[in-house]
Parts: structure tokens; C-alpha cells; sequence
């Protein structure tokens, strides 16, 4: 597996699910929206704020608006982390690596590609959008299971599948941040209650955790079992635990590399003794801070030790492989 | 009915599929003829739209530079396949596994001994201004004494019915991809058309590739490393070349993927640390090759791969300085060089050249400019040409001071009356000009041909230009085996 190919593969995963969770997020918001009572409105710029390109869109827009963030999120080809953006992006790398991934993959994200470069604008308004959002979220899933069905399981798979759950465990704890934000803030407000319920289940929804939550708790959803269960869940495969455990499994089939499984351990670790009451109270946000700097440091210590190309000098002094 | 072939006018030309104009079909082309009368006008869109997207979808494309940007633009194809019989496909396969043999002989011995230099059969001064020939290479045999792998060989037809060898594309030849996609396109757009077998398949291109190129290893026995070397995603022949790794199971490599080792062999940069390579398929001009031989500026390359393969560390496919027959003067000598190495006369004839470095040619051209195509040694993709029946003076004053300031760069051929196929335009079925390119595959004890080829064919009424970059389409190509049918 070449460097160069091995880090095309780990950022075509990182793409899909990057795309499949803004499409979901944009869903979810959308509902929400007809959920709320009258006169209380809930704006669109978390959902910004959850990609973290508040920058980004103030460059090119004024206001917060739904239209606005919705063309941001969806088709803005100046957003590097549109959904457009992640699917050309993704098919440009497919083209590159052709040659290791099975042809489907290739028509299949062309297809999606050609679909939103031409008709992706006029999904926009609320009345078609949902349409386009799901053929985005199913496109992600066939994906997904085209390259699990028809690739070689091979040391490239790994590297789709790490970045595919690096980047989940990323987005999972970017919408919990960014959705309690509101909800801590609306605790004040007794009269609310009604509604911040309906919020912490929108934050099960983004993550298509409801049923699972359901399933698996048996209760009434409540705030820090919700945090629970999205980040220390062993069988959700969205929970943060359960991404990180899977690279975990993942990372030994690799050429051995004690750094990623040093900051891997680390994040484990952290989560491992949240108190959720306590954090639900004071410090959340700083806590998924820390947790997003691990991910970075995985993603530093994959790239120095995968896909960064060294000197040809520094590489003839490791182990040569021959065969 | 859609077609009425009666109506169908290609007097003037030889017509691919139609024999006269009675509309009477040639017998390789009966049975396709027939069912395309048997289609409506709406059937016949119906198939050309399902193309259109068939091709879309399989993501087939070609990059073109143009607008100061890289634009990837669907494959333009012609639903209607082109015709050849076995009985003609099995002789020029003779004659074009003849002519590259002759070539790979003239390559060998020019960086050799250069016999046909002293037997005063070819000019020392055409070897002296070529601007392909690499002395790098002086003294070197590749395996096999084979440097030129795979050859394009540009076939037309003339209003006689010969096929005549326009060129030998001996560099980077590409299209092959295009051929085998093109008949799975058409194997989409009419199955009904192969349940009689008599088409022969042209899909085991890249298995016989492989095979070559296993053979190329430098470290026979061990199950070879071979890797496709790209130009990168921009080049406007990217497709192909993901499209042959895929096909292969090589791995498609860029330079920045390489390094040549302290022991000279080359490897490359893996998950796993250094792998050597024994094999290199590049698809990468020699003068980007190595920026320590060639043009030090190249980042395309690799630094110190002339090294290794003049040490016999790795095979590179073709092999460098294979361009040297790859000229189009040279061209004009490869019948007499077939005579000289083989002792044979060639079956498949060139097209009558005039070489402007010799005198009384010279001034035939210049006399006669206005009746002949002028090309430059050295350009391809149909650039720098001139069309004397369609320049205007002024173009052909200005070819005529280019000629006599340099006489070696350019040669003349009569302007030929390219036959025709009928093609799908937005105005019904009308004759397009058309060439077809096969590919020659050498690994010095065996030869192999690919079965018919990629037809290139103008898409613009009165064309002849072929070339995708100016134009361009293409239609499948079936041999058909008449003795089946």
C-alpha cells in the first residue's frame, strides 16, 4: 500500500461520513424547526457553529438565514466542509485511487456528484429538500457498504475504515457540543422544559440514535443519560466509544505504530470516567474540547507515521521490504 | 423504418460498412446493417441517449486543457460499431507484428552497432537530428532486445480499400482503455447483437499486458513488482492509466511515490517502508524520466532511474530512447528496414512519403504543396500540421519558409481519401472519416495484437481530423468472424 494511496483512502472515509452527518444535521434542524411553538424560534447558526466555519460564512454572507446556511451547508463550493465539498472531494480521490477500489464506488459518487452539481440548488428550499438530503444520507450508506461488500479487506480498508470512525467519533462530539450549548442555556426557563426535550432527542436524531437510545436505555430520555449513551455506548456504532474502540481493533492490523495508540488510549481514557451530572452542570464544553484535541493528535500521529512521504535517505535506514 | 440505406451517400469514399450505393452492406457488416434498419428513429435515440449516459456513469472521460483549466469531459462515441472481417484482421495482424518486430531491430541496433547506418540503408544524418534519440542509451540491450513494448500503430483506409500504416506511435501510445470500454458501452446499448458469437472479443487486452510485463522482470521467478508510472490526475490521459492499474492489479504510481536506493534498485514509499519495483510501465515522456538525466526540472520523474535501469535494476516499459522510431521521417524507411532485418517485403504498405531532406522530394513538395500534407517529424495529436487542398495561401507560405529552413522536420504525403462508417449525427445517419489505431504487444519471443483496435473517427462532417483533443470520437470496433455468423 503506497503512503500516498493509504492517506487518499483514510480522507475518502473521513469524507463520507463527513457528508452523511452534515446531510443528517441539516435534516434534523429542519424538523426541529416545525416542532417548536410559536414565537420561539431557534437559529440556524449552530449548525455552523458545529462545523466550526463561522469565518467561512461570514465571508460570503450577512445573516444567519435559513437559505443562507442551508446553500452553505449543502451545495457553497467555497465551504470547505460542504456537503458538496466532501462528495467532489471524495470523487476526485476516487479517481485517483481507481485502481484500488472497486469500480461501483467510483459510478456511484460520480453519479452523486453529477446530481448535485446539477440539481443540487434545487433541493434547496424546504419543500425538496429532504428529498436531496436523503438521497445524500442512502448514497453514503451504499457507499459504505459497497466498499465492505466489494473491497479486499486489505491494509487500504483499514485506512477507510480508521478515517470513516475518526471522523464519526469527531462529528458525534462536535453535535453534542454545539446542540447542550442551547439546552444548558434554555434550563434556565422552567417553562421550556417541554422543548428541551424535544431538543435532546434532535440530538439523538442527527446521530440516528433515537431508536438505539430507546432500545438499549428504556427510559425517559434525560440529558446525561443521552450524553451517556452517545459517548460511552459499546454497541451504538455512532457512540464515540464505540468509534474509538473499532480503531483501536483496527490500528494492530497496521504496520506497528506505538504513537496513534498512545493518543487513542488517551481519549479512551478520558471517557472512560466522565461524570455526565457534573459535567451537564459546569465544564462540558471545555471537556469535549480536550476530547477533540485527542482526535487532532490521532489524526497527527497517523500522518507522521502513514502518509507524510519521507526522504528517500530517511526511508532506506528502516527495515526494507522486499516480495 | 429509421435507416433507408439506399439514401445513404458516401460516394467518393470507401464506406466501412456500406459497400454501394444501392446500400447493399459488406459482409462483415450484414448482420449489424440489417438490425439498425430494424430500429425506429426513436429506438435508435433511445440507444445513442442510453450511451451517452452508460458512459456518464462509468465515469469514461478524457482531460482537456483548455480556458486556462483542466476540464474532464465525457467520451465522445459513436453507437454504430465498425466492421472489419477475420480474414482481412488476420493479415494486417501478420503485417503489424512484422513491422514492430523490424522497429525493435532498428532500435537495438541504432544505440548498437548501427549496421544499417554503415550498409548505407538509413542517412546517418537523419540519426544525427533526431531529436528522440538518447545517447544514454548507447550500448544498452533491454531483455529480449525488445525496447519498444507496446506500439499504436495508426491504420486508414484509401478510396482502393488498402489499409496503409500512417504511423507507429512508439512513445506513450494511449487509447486502449477506450477500445475495451467501448465495447462494453456497446454491449450495454445492443446485447441483442453478440448472441451469435461472431464478434470477437477484444477484453484480454490487459491480461496480455500483464504478462508482458511480468516477463520485462529483471528478477524472473519471484512473482514481480510492477507499478504504473502517471503524469498525475491532470494528464489527459489519467483515465487510462487508473483504468490499466485497476485492470492489472499494479499499482499506479506517481513519481514522488518512488526513490532509487544507495544499491540502485528503486522502491516504493509504502505503509509498510520501502518495496522494490521491478517493473515500471511509465506513461511519463523520457525527457520527464529523471530529472538527473533529462530535464533537471521535471517533477514528474525520478531521480536516478536512468541509473537503475542502465544497471538492470528495474525495466521500464518502453523502454527510454524507443522514440527514436517514433519520428515521422524515420517513418518513411521502415519498409526497407523490414527488407534489411527480416529479409522480408512488408505486408501492410506505408502511406507514399516525400521526405523534404531529400532534394528532388523537396522540391516536388514545394512544387505541389497545395495537394499534400505536410507533417512535422516530431509533433503528434495532429498538431503542426498542414492540409495543403484546405490552407489558405497564406498558411502555405508560411510552411513553405519552415520547410526550407529546416528540410530534416518535415515530410509530405499525399492527401488521402480516408473512408468513411455511417455515424449517428443530430441530422440521422451520415459518413464520418475514420482511422483505426491497434496495439502491438513485444516481449521479444512472442507478439501479440489486439483484435481490431480503437477507431477514432471525425465527428465533424468532412473531418479528418481524429484526435479526441481536437474533436474527436470514437466507435467500437468488431472483427467479425464471418465463418461463425
Amino acid at each position: 500500500m503506497l503512503s500516498r494511496v493509504a492517506d487518499n483512502l483514510y480522507w475518502l472515509g473521513r469524507y463520507l461520513a463527513r457528508a452523511e452527518n452534515t446531510a443528517r444535521l441539516v435534516s434534523v434542524h429542519s424538523h426541529l424547526l416545525l416542532d417548536l411553538p410559536r414565537g420561539m424560534t431557534l437559529g440556524w447558526s449552530p449548525l455552523v457553529d458545529i462545523l466550526g466555519a463561522n469565518r467561512t460564512f461570514e465571508d460570503s454572507y450577512d445573516t444567519y438565514s435559513e437559505a443562507n446556511v442551508v446553500r452553505f451547508l449543502i451545495t457553497d463550493a467555497e465551504n470547505g466542509s460542504s456537503i458538496a465539498t466532501s462528495i467532489a472531494r471524495a470523487r476526485e480521490i476516487l479517481r485517483t485511487v481507481r485502481d484500488s477500489t472497486p469500480r461501483e464506488a467510483w459510478e456511484h459518487i460520480n453519479e452523486l456528484h453529477l446530481f448535485l452539481q446539477e440539481r443540487g440548488e434545487k433541493h434547496l428550499p424546504r419543500a425538496l429538500r429532504q428529498e436531496g438530503l436523503d438521497r445524500v444520507i442512502d448514497s453514503m450508506l451504499l457507499m459504505r457498504g459497497l466498499l465492505s461488500a466489494n473491497m479486499n479487506h486489505d491494509v487500504g480498508y483499514h485506512f477507510l475504515q480508521i478515517g470513516l470512525y475518526l471522523e464519526q467519533a469527531d462529528m458525534t462530539t462536535r453535535i453534542i457540543d454545539v446542540r447542550t450549548v442551547d439546552l444548558i442555556q434554555s434550563k434556565a426557563g422552567e417553562e421550556l422544559r417541554p422543548f428541551a426535550h424535544i431538543q435532546w432527542m434532535s440530538v439523538l436524531r442527527s446521530l440516528m440514535a433515537y431508536q438505539a437510545y430507546r432500545r438499549h436505555e428504556k427510559i425517559r430520555v434525560s440529558g446525561p443519560a443521552v450524553l451517556r449513551f452517545l459517548l460511552q455506548n459499546r454497541e451504538f456504532p455512532r457512540s464515540v466509544t464505540f468509534c474509538l474502540n473499532h480503531l483501536s481493533g483496527t490500528l494492530p492490523r497496521l504496520p506497528h505504530n506505538r504513537a496513534s495508540e498512545r493518543s487513542l488510549d488517551r481519549i479512551r481514557a478520558l471517557i472512560q470516567d466522565a461524570n455526565f451530572e457534573r459535567l451537564l452542570e459546569q465544564g462540558l464544553h471545555e471537556w469535549i474540547d480536550e476530547i477533540q484535541v485527542g482526535i487532532g493528535a490521532v489524526h497527527q500521529s497517523l500522518a507522521q507515521s502513514y502518509f507524510q512521504p519521507q526522504s528517500g535517505a530517511a526511508q532506506s535506514q528502516r527495515q526494507l521490504v522486499f516480495g | 423504418m429509421a435507416i433507408d440505406w439506399s439514401q445513404y451517400r458516401c460516394k467518393g469514399f470507401h464506406d466501412e460498412l456500406i459497400a454501394d450505393a444501392s446500400g447493399e452492406p459488406r459482409p462483415a457488416a450484414q448482420h449489424l446493417v440489417h438490425y439498425l434498419a430494424s430500429l425506429s428513429a426513436a429506438e435508435l435515440a433511445e440507444r445513442r441517449l442510453a450511451a451517452e449516459l452508460a458512459i456518464k456513469v462509468m465515469g469514461i472521460s478524457f482531460t482537456v486543457y483548455s480556458e486556462g483549466r483542466n476540464v474532464d469531459r465525457s467520451w465522445p462515441f459513436d453507437i454504430i460499431p465498425r466492421t472489419l472481417s477475420k480474414a482481412e484482421w488476420t493479415k494486417t495482424e501478420a503485417g503489424l507484428t512484422q513491422r514492430v518486430q523490424a522497429l525493435n531491430h532498428f532500435i537495438q541496433d541504432i544505440y548498437g552497432a548501427q549496421r544499417i547506418v554503415k550498409d548505407g540503408v538509413f542517412p546517418a544524418e537523419l540519426l544525427a537530428e533526431s531529436v528522440n534519440f538518447r545517447p544514454q542509451c548507447i550500448g544498452m540491450r533491454p531483455r529480449g532486445g525488445v525496447w519498444a513494448h507496446i506500439c499504436g500503430s495508426d491504420l486508414v483506409r484509401d478510396l482502393d480499400g488498402t489499409l496503409y500504416v500512417l504511423e507507429d506511435n512508439l512513445r506513450v501510445p494511449s487509447g486502449v482503455s477506450y477500445m475495451v470500454e467501448n465495447r462494453q458501452v456497446t454491449k450495454r446499448v445492443f446485447p441483442e447483437l453478440f448472441q451469435t458469437g461472431a464478434i470477437l472479443p477484444v477484453d484480454d487486452y490487459p491480461a496480455q499486458l500483464y504478462d508482458m510485463l511480468a516477463a520485462m522482470s529483471p528478477r524472473p521467478g519471484d512473482t514481480p513488482s510492477i507499478a504504473l508510472l502517471t503524469p498525475g490526475i491532470y494528464n489527459s490521459a489519467y483515465f487510462e492509466h487508473s483504468w490499466l492499474a485497476q485492470q492489472m492489479g499494479i499499482e499506479l504510481v506517481e513519481g514522488q511515490d518512488l526513490f532509487v536506493g544507495d544499491d540502485n534498485c528503486v522502491y516504493m514509499r509504502t505503509v509498510y517502508g520501502p518495496k522494490r519495483v521491478d517493473v515500471i510501465y511509465r506513461r511519463v515522456d523520457d525527457l520527464f524520466l529523471d530529472p538527473e538525466a533529462f530535464r533537471p526540472d521535471s517533477i514528474l520523474g525520478v531521480p536516478g532511474l536512468m541509473r537503475a535501469w542502465i544497471c538492470g535494476k528495474v525495466a521500464l516499459v518502453n523502454a527510454p530512447g524507443a522514440g527514436v522510431a517514433d519520428d515521422k521521417v524515420v517513418y518513411a524507411f521502415v519498409p526497407k528496414m523490414i527488407k534489411y532485418y527480416l529479409g522480408e517485403e512488408a505486408i501492410l504498405p506505408n502511406v507514399p512519403s516525400y521526405l523534404c531532406m531529400d532534394e528532388s522530394d523537396r522540391a516536388y513538395v514545394l512544387d505541389h504543396l497545395d495537394q499534400l500534407v505536410v507533417k512535422p517529424a516530431n509533433e503528434s495529436g495532429g498538431y503542426g500540421m498542414l492540409i495543403g487542398p484546405r490552407a489558405t495561401k497564406k498558411e502555405r507560405d508560411k510552411f513553405k519558409e519552415l520547410i526550407i529552413a529546416n528540410p530534416r522536420n518535415y515530410m509530405a504525403q499525399p492527401t488521402l481519401s480516408l473512408s468513411t462508417a455511417p455515424t449517428l449525427t443530430d441530422s440521422g445517419i451520415e459518413p464520418r472519416h475514420l482511422d483505426l489505431r491497434p496495439f502491438i504487444l513485444s516481449r521479444g519471443d512472442s507478439t501479440y495484437v489486439t483484435t481490431g483496435g480503437l477507431t477514432r473517427v471525425a465527428m465533424t462532417k468532412g473531418s479528418l481530423v481524429v484526435n479526441s483533443s481536437q474533436g474527436g470520437g470514437a466507435k467500437d470496433t468488431w472483427v467479425v468472424d464471418l465463418e461463425t455468423a
